[in-house]
C-alpha cells in the first residue's frame, strides 16, 4: 500500500470533503486496496469472486481480509485513517457510515451512480443510509433479511399444524401445539447478543413497523414508551421461555441438528441461516422458510444490508480502480453472483430471481422484500447495526440481551430500561 | 530431601495428583479428538465427543489448505510470520531486561527505584489502553504495517515483565560481589559480562519461555497492525472461525489450533524443568 | 539492598572526563529503562487527555469535564464490571495461589512421573487465551459438557449450570482461568519449596515433626517472599484479562460477566466511544493504584526499618 506522507491525524468534526471525482484515470491500471472482515466461509468466497471479477477487468485487487468480526475491521480502518493510508474501498454498512465519512474525506460516487442509473433501483431507506449529506459515498452490494422465519417439518409434523403462521398470534398459537406435540423446545434461536436482539426486533416490526420506525429508528422519546414496546416485550418473554436454557449466549448452529430431528420447531433468523443448513448437511426439504410474523397483512421486512465505502485518494491508480470498482458493485450481474454465493438477496430491486442457482428462501425472500416496500414496512435492523450506530445499538442491546436472560424483568421495567439507556447512550 | 516410604498416605498422594492431571489434561484430550471430527458430524451430534470418521484430513487442511479470502495456504505462511515477529522480540526483550535488570538491582544509581517502579508498573496497563498510542507512534515512525513495527511494540512492552524478572532474580547476587569488583576496577559492562551473566541463564530461560509465550499468543496488536500476508497465526486462526453464512469449522479449526500451540507446547516441554530451575534460585521478591 | 561504597572526590576535570567515558553505559542503562518508563507513562497520560475529550470514532481535541466519567460510572456495565473484578479478583487469585502451592507440595514429595506432572500442570500456559475460553465454553456448558456427562452416567439431578446461571457465571471464569495459570504458581512455589534450607528441615524431623507440623510451622513461613510474587503476577492477570472472558462467556448472560477490561474494549472499539473508554481505563488505572499504593507503601517503610535496624 502507497503511504500518503502527510502525517496530521484527521480529526474533529470537519464536514463532508466528497469532492467531484473526474475520471482522469485514463491510461492507470486500475487497483484496489480493500479492507474487509469476509475472510471465511461463503462470505470469503464471494469478495474473492468479485475479486476475480475485478482482475478480469484489468484491475489489480488487493483485498486484506480483517480476521475477526466487524469491530476488528473497523479497528484496522481506524488504524489505517489515523495513519493517514486509508484502503481505497472498505466495507461499511448502516449509519457507521454517516459517522466515519466524518473523520476522514470519501469520494463522490453521484456521478456513477447516476450514469448507472442505480438510485432507481435501491429502496429508499436504504438509499439514504449511503448517500449521507445528500451525495452517495458508499454502495450497497447485497441485502439480508433478519427476520425470516424457519420451520422444522419434523417439529410441524408432531404439532399436527395447518399451515405457516403468518401472524403472531399463530406463531405462538403453533409453539403451543409443537409443545402439546412433544416438541421439548419450540423455539431454536442461539443468544447471542445479535440474536437477542433479532428476537426484540422481528417482534416490533411485526406488531408495528411504525412503532418500530419512531420508537427504534428515530428515538423519539414518546414512541421509545409507546405500548407496542411493552407488547414487544412480552412477546420476546414468550419466546424466550420456549428456548432452551442451555443455548445461553452461544451461537444458535449449535440448535441445528435439533431443530432438523423436531426437537425444536422454530428459528427467527436471518436468511443466511439458510447457507449455514445446508452446509451443515441438511436437506432443503427438512425444513420451511417464510417471512417473519407480522400483525398488518404484508409482510415486515428488517433489513440487514452491507456496503463498500470509496476513501478519497490521491493516486490515479487507486481512483481507477474505485471507478471500476462501483461499476462492478452496482453491475446486476455481478449482484447475482454475489448474492447467489452468500445466500443473500441482491440491493437491484430489479433483478429476476425466477432463474437458476436460486433457492425459494431467496425468491420468497425478495418477494418479501417487495411486498414490504410498497406497504412501506421495509424497516431497518438495529441487532445488525442498520438503525443506530455502534455506540447506540450496543447500549440498547445490553438491555435486550438481559431481558431474555433474566426472567425477573418485567416487560414494563425493560421498556423503562430501554428508555434509560437511549438517554444515556445520546 | 524427604524420603518417604510406599505407605497408605503416598497412594492417598498419587491418587490425588493423577485425579488432578486428568482435570487438567480435558481440554487439551477434547480439542484432539475435535480436530479429528469433520464439521458436519461435530453440528450433527454434540461440540464434545468421540470421532466417528478419523478425519485425519482436517489436519492438512489446517497445515497448507484453508483459504482465508483469496490466499489457499493454510496456516503455513503464517506460522511465519509469528516465528519472524516472536524470536526477535523474545531475544530484545531478554537481553534489554536482563541488562536493565542488572543496572536497577546491583550497579544502582540516583533514580534507580522510581523508574524501575514505573516499569514494573507496565505489567498492569492494559492492552486496550495501548491499542491507540501504537496506532499514533507507528505512523510518526513510518512503521504501520510492518513485522519491524509489530517486534518494536512487543520488545518495548515486553521490558516491563523481562526487567521484574530480573531484577528480582539478581537481587540474590551478594553486593560484596559487586562491590569488590568495582573497588578492582571494573566497569559496568566488565561486570556484567563477567559476573551477572554467567549466572542468568536459569532466570534468562524463565523470561525467554514467558516472552515466547505471550507475544506467540498475542491477537489484538497482531490484527491491527499488519495485513494480509503478514498476518501472524493468531489471527489466521480467527480468519477461520469467523464467518457469518457458515456453520463453525470446529473440526479444521481444532487441528489449527493444535498445530499453532505445537510452538509453545514444546518450549513448556522442553523447558518446563529450566523454568523451575530458574525460579529456583534466590529469593523471587 | 545497600548502596555502593562512595568513591573518593576527583577534581573536576577527571569528573568530566570520567563522566564521558561513562556515556555508553549511561546509554545502555537508560535507553531501555526510559523507552520503557517512557512509553507506560506517556501512553497513561494520552489516555487520561482522551478522557477529558468528546473523542467517539477517532481522538479528537476538546474538554468535557467528566462528562466521560459520570456516564461511564452510570452505565451497568461499569457497575457489574466493578461487582466481578472484586468477586473474580479475589476469588482467583487466592485459588490459584492455593492450587499452585497444593500441587507444589504434591509434586515436592518425589514422586515418579515428576517431569511428566510438572509438564501436565504447566502446559495450559502455553496455550492462548482464546482457546482456553473456548474449549472451557463447552466443556461447562450444561447440555454438552461436565452436565451433561455426569447426567449420561447416572446422576441424573447433577447440576453444573453456572455457565448460564448470571450470578454463579463469573465462577466459571475463575475456573477456567485458574486451570491456565496455576501452573505458573505452582512453578513458583516448587521453586521455593525446593531452596528450602535442608538442615532446618533435617532439625524438625529429628525434634518429631510431622509432616503437617513440618510445612506449616518450617517450610510455608519460609515461602512467603514467592508468595508476594505470585499474587502480583495472578493479580496482573485478574485485572488485564480479556481474551478469556470475551472467549468463554463475551462479557455473559446478558452482561453478567463483564470486567473492566471488556468494557474498556467495548467502549473504545466496539461501541466507537473512544473518549468513555479511555474514561473507564482511568478509572482501572485508579483502582489498581488503590490496591498497589498501599502495598508499595508498606514495602518501603518495610525496608527503612530493615535499614535501620
Amino acid at each position: 500500500m502507497k503511504k500518503i506522507s502527510r502525517r496530521a491525524m484527521l480529526a474533529g468534526t470537519a464536514g463532508l470533503f466528497a469532492m467531484p471525482r473526474l475520471s482522469r484515470a485514463q491510461g492507470a491500471k486500475p487497483r484496489l486496496t480493500v479492507i474487509s472482515q469476509w475472510s471465511a466461509g461463503s462470505d470469503g468466497a464471494a469478495i474473492t469472486a468479485l475479486g476475480k471479477k475485478f482482475e478480469e477487468k484489468g484491475g489489480t485487487w488487493q483485498h486484506s481480509p480483517v480476521p475477526g468480526f466487524t469491530t476488528e475491521m473497523m479497528n484496522k480502518l481506524r488504524a489505517q485513517i489515523m495513519a493517514g493510508d486509508p484502503p481505497a474501498c472498505s466495507q461499511l454498512k448502516g449509519p457507521e457510515i454517516a459517522a466515519w465519512s466524518k473523520i476522514a474525506a470519501t469520494v463522490n460516487l453521484d456521478a456513477l451512480v447516476a450514469a448507472a442509473g442505480y438510485e432507481k433501483v435501491v429502496a429508499p431507506d436504504l438509499a439514504r443510509l449511503h448517500k449521507p449529506g445528500g451525495k452517495w459515498i458508499s454502495l450497497p452490494l447485497q441485502i439480508y433479511s433478519t427476520n425470516m422465519l424457519f420451520l422444522s417439518k419434523r417439529a410441524m409434523d408432531k404439532a399436527k399444524a395447518d399451515g405457516i403462521p403468518v401472524t403472531w398470534a399463530e406463531f405462538n398459537a403453533l409453539a403451543e401445539k409443537m409443545k402439546a406435540g412433544g416438541v421439548a423446545y419450540p423455539i431454536a434461536n442461539g443468544g447471542t447478543r445479535p440474536d437477542d436482539g433479532q428476537k426484540f426486533e422481528a417482534a416490533l416490526a411485526g406488531i408495528s413497523p411504525a412503532a418500530y420506525r419512531t420508537a427504534i429508528m428515530n428515538l423519539d422519546d414518546k414512541a421509545l414508551q409507546a405500548p407496542e414496546l411493552k407488547a414487544a416485550f412480552a412477546q420476546v418473554r414468550k419466546i424466550a421461555d420456549w428456548m432452551d436454557p442451555n443455548t445461553a449466549a452461544q451461537h444458535y448452529s449449535i440448535n441445528l441438528q435439533r431443530f432438523i430431528a423436531g426437537d425444536m420447531g422454530m428459528m427467527i433468523q436471518g436468511g443466511w441461516a439458510q447457507g449455514v443448513l445446508l452446509n451443515g448437511g441438511f436437506k432443503l426439504d427438512e425444513f420451511i422458510i417464510a417471512p417473519g410474523p407480522s400483525d398488518n397483512r404484508h409482510p415486515v421486512f428488517l433489513l440487514n444490508a452491507d456496503a463498500f465505502i470509496f476513501w478519497q485518494r490521491k493516486e490515479p491508480d487507486l481512483q481507477a480502480g474505485q471507478t471500476l470498482m462501483a461499476q462492478l458493485v452496482m453491475d446486476p450481474a455481478i449482484q447475482t453472483m454475489y448474492s447467489q454465493i452468500t445466500g443473500s438477496i441482491p440491493v437491484r430491486t430489479d433483478v429476476d430471481l425466477a432463474g437458476a442457482g436460486w433457492s425459494d428462501g431467496q425468491r420468497r425472500t425478495a418477494a418479501a422484500l417487495k411486498e414490504a416496500v410498497a406497504a412501506n414496512q421495509a424497516v431497518l435492523s438495529l441487532a445488525h447495526n442498520m438503525a443506530q450506530e455502534n455506540g447506540m445499538t450496543a447500549a440498547m442491546i445490553d438491555v435486550l440481551t438481559e431481558y431474555v436472560k433474566n426472567k425477573a424483568i418485567t416487560p414494563e421495567q425493560a421498556v423503562a430500561r430501554l428508555g434509560n439507556a437511549v438517554e444515556g447512550a445520546r | 530431601m524427604r524420603e518417604m516410604t510406599f505407605t497408605p498416605s503416598r497412594i492417598f498422594i498419587y491418587l490425588i495428583v493423577t485425579l488432578i492431571a486428568a482435570a487438567y489434561l480435558v481440554p487439551l484430550l477434547v480439542v484432539a479428538l475435535n480436530s479429528l471430527r469433520t464439521a458436519e458430524e461435530i453440528a450433527q451430534t454434540s461440540m464434545i465427543g468421540w470421532p466417528r470418521h478419523w478425519a485425519w484430513g482436517n489436519y492438512v487442511v489446517a497445515w497448507g489448505d484453508f483459504c482465508i479470502a483469496q490466499t489457499c495456504a493454510g496456516l503455513r505462511p503464517y506460522m511465519l510470520n509469528s516465528a519472524l515477529v516472536t524470536i526477535p522480540a523474545t531475544i530484545v526483550s531478554t537481553m534489554l531486561g536482563s541488562i536493565a535488570g542488572y543496572a536497577v538491582s546491583l550497579w544502582r544509581f540516583r533514580g534507580d527505584r522510581w523508574i524501575y517502579g514505573v516499569v514494573a508498573l507496565g505489567i498492569f496497563l492494559p492492552q486496550q489502553m495501548r491499542l491507540l498510542p501504537w496506532t499514533v507512534v507507528l505512523r510518526d515512525l513510518g512503521l504501520t504495517n510492518t513485522l519491524t513495527g509489530l517486534v518494536m511494540i512487543h520488545s518495548i512492552q515486553g521490558l516491563s515483565f523481562t526487567t521484574m524478572f530480573c531484577r528480582n532474580y539478581y537481587l540474590a547476587i551478594p553486593q560484596e560481589l559487586i562491590r569488590a569488583a568495582r573497588i578492582d576496577g571494573a566497569g559496568f559492562y566488565r561486570i556484567f559480562w563477567r559476573i551477572v551473566l554467567p549466572l542468568s541463564p536459569p532466570i534468562l530461560i524463565v523470561t525467554v519461555i514467558w516472552q515466547f509465550t505471550h507475544i506467540w499468543n498475542e491477537f489484538l496488536y497482531g490484527v491491527t497492525f499488519t495485513t494480509g500476508q503478514q498476518q501472524p497465526v493468531t489471527a489466521a486462526l480467527i480468519a477461520l472461525s469467523a464467518s457469518v453464512a457458515d456453520i463453525p469449522q470446529h473440526g479444521v479449526q481444532s487441528a489449527a489450533v493444535l498445530i499453532a500451540a505445537l510452538p509453545t507446547l514444546l518450549v513448556y516441554l522442553f523447558g518446563g524443568k529450566y523454568f523451575v530451575r530458574g525460579l529456583t534460585a534466590g529469593a523471587v521478591k | 539492598m545497600s548502596e555502593a561504597a562512595p568513591a573518593p572526590a576527583p577534581t573536576d576535570r577527571r569528573r568530566l572526563a570520567a563522566d564521558l567515558g561513562r556515556l555508553p553505559e549511561l546509554l545502555t542503562i537508560w535507553v531501555p529503562l526510559l523507552l520503557s518508563a517512557g512509553h507506560i507513562t506517556s501512553f497513561a497520560l494520552w489516555t487520561i487527555w482522551v478522557s477529558f475529550t468528546p473523542s467517539t470514532l477517532v481522538p479528537v481535541s476538546g474538554w468535557v469535564g467528566l462528562r466521560n466519567y459520570t456516564a461511564m460510572m452510570a452505565t451497568r456495565n461499569w457497575q457489574i464490571a466493578l461487582d466481578n473484578l472484586l468477586v473474580f479478583g479475589s476469588g482467583f487469585v487466592l485459588l490459584s495461589v492455593l492450587t499452585g502451592l497444593l500441587l507444589a507440595i504434591l509434586l515436592d514429595q518425589r514422586i515418579r512421573g515428576e517431569n511428566l506432572l510438572r509438564s501436565i500442570f504447566l502446559y495450559p500456559l502455553a496455550v492462548s487465551f482464546v482457546v482456553t475460553g473456548t474449549v472451557w465454553s463447552w466443556l461447562l456448558n450444561p447440555g454438552i459438557g461436565i452436565q451433561k456427562l455426569i447426567t449420561g452416567l447416572g446422576w441424573a439431578s447433577f447440576r453444573f449450570d453456572w455457565l448460564i446461571d448470571r450470578d454463579m457465571a463469573i465462577w466459571t471464569i475463575v475456573i477456567a482461568a485458574v486451570w491456565q495459570s496455576s501452573g505458573f504458581a505452582m512453578a513458583l512455589f516448587l521453586a521455593g519449596l525446593r531452596s528450602v534450607d535442608g538442615d532446618l528441615v533435617k532439625a524438625a524431623q529429628i525434634d518429631g515433626a510431622g509432616p503437617v507440623r513440618l510445612y506449616g510451622r518450617v517450610i510455608l513461613p519460609t515461602l512467603w517472599p514467592i508468595t508476594v510474587t505470585v499474587v502480583v503476577i495472578q493479580l496482573q492477570f485478574a485485572i488485564t484479562t480479556f481474551d478469556l472472558v470475551r472467549a468463554l462467556t463475551g462479557g455473559g448472560p446478558g452482561i453478567a460477566t463483564q470486567l473492566p477490561a471488556l468494557v474498556v474494549y467495548d467502549f473504545m472499539f466496539q461501541r466507537g466511544l473512544i473518549a468513555r473508554g479511555a474514561a473507564a481505563a482511568v478509572l482501572m488505572l485508579l483502582i489498581l493504584l488503590a490496591v498497589l499504593l498501599p502495598y508499595a507503601a508498606w514495602r518501603y517503610l518495610q525496608n527503612r526499618q530493615s535499614v535501620h535496624a
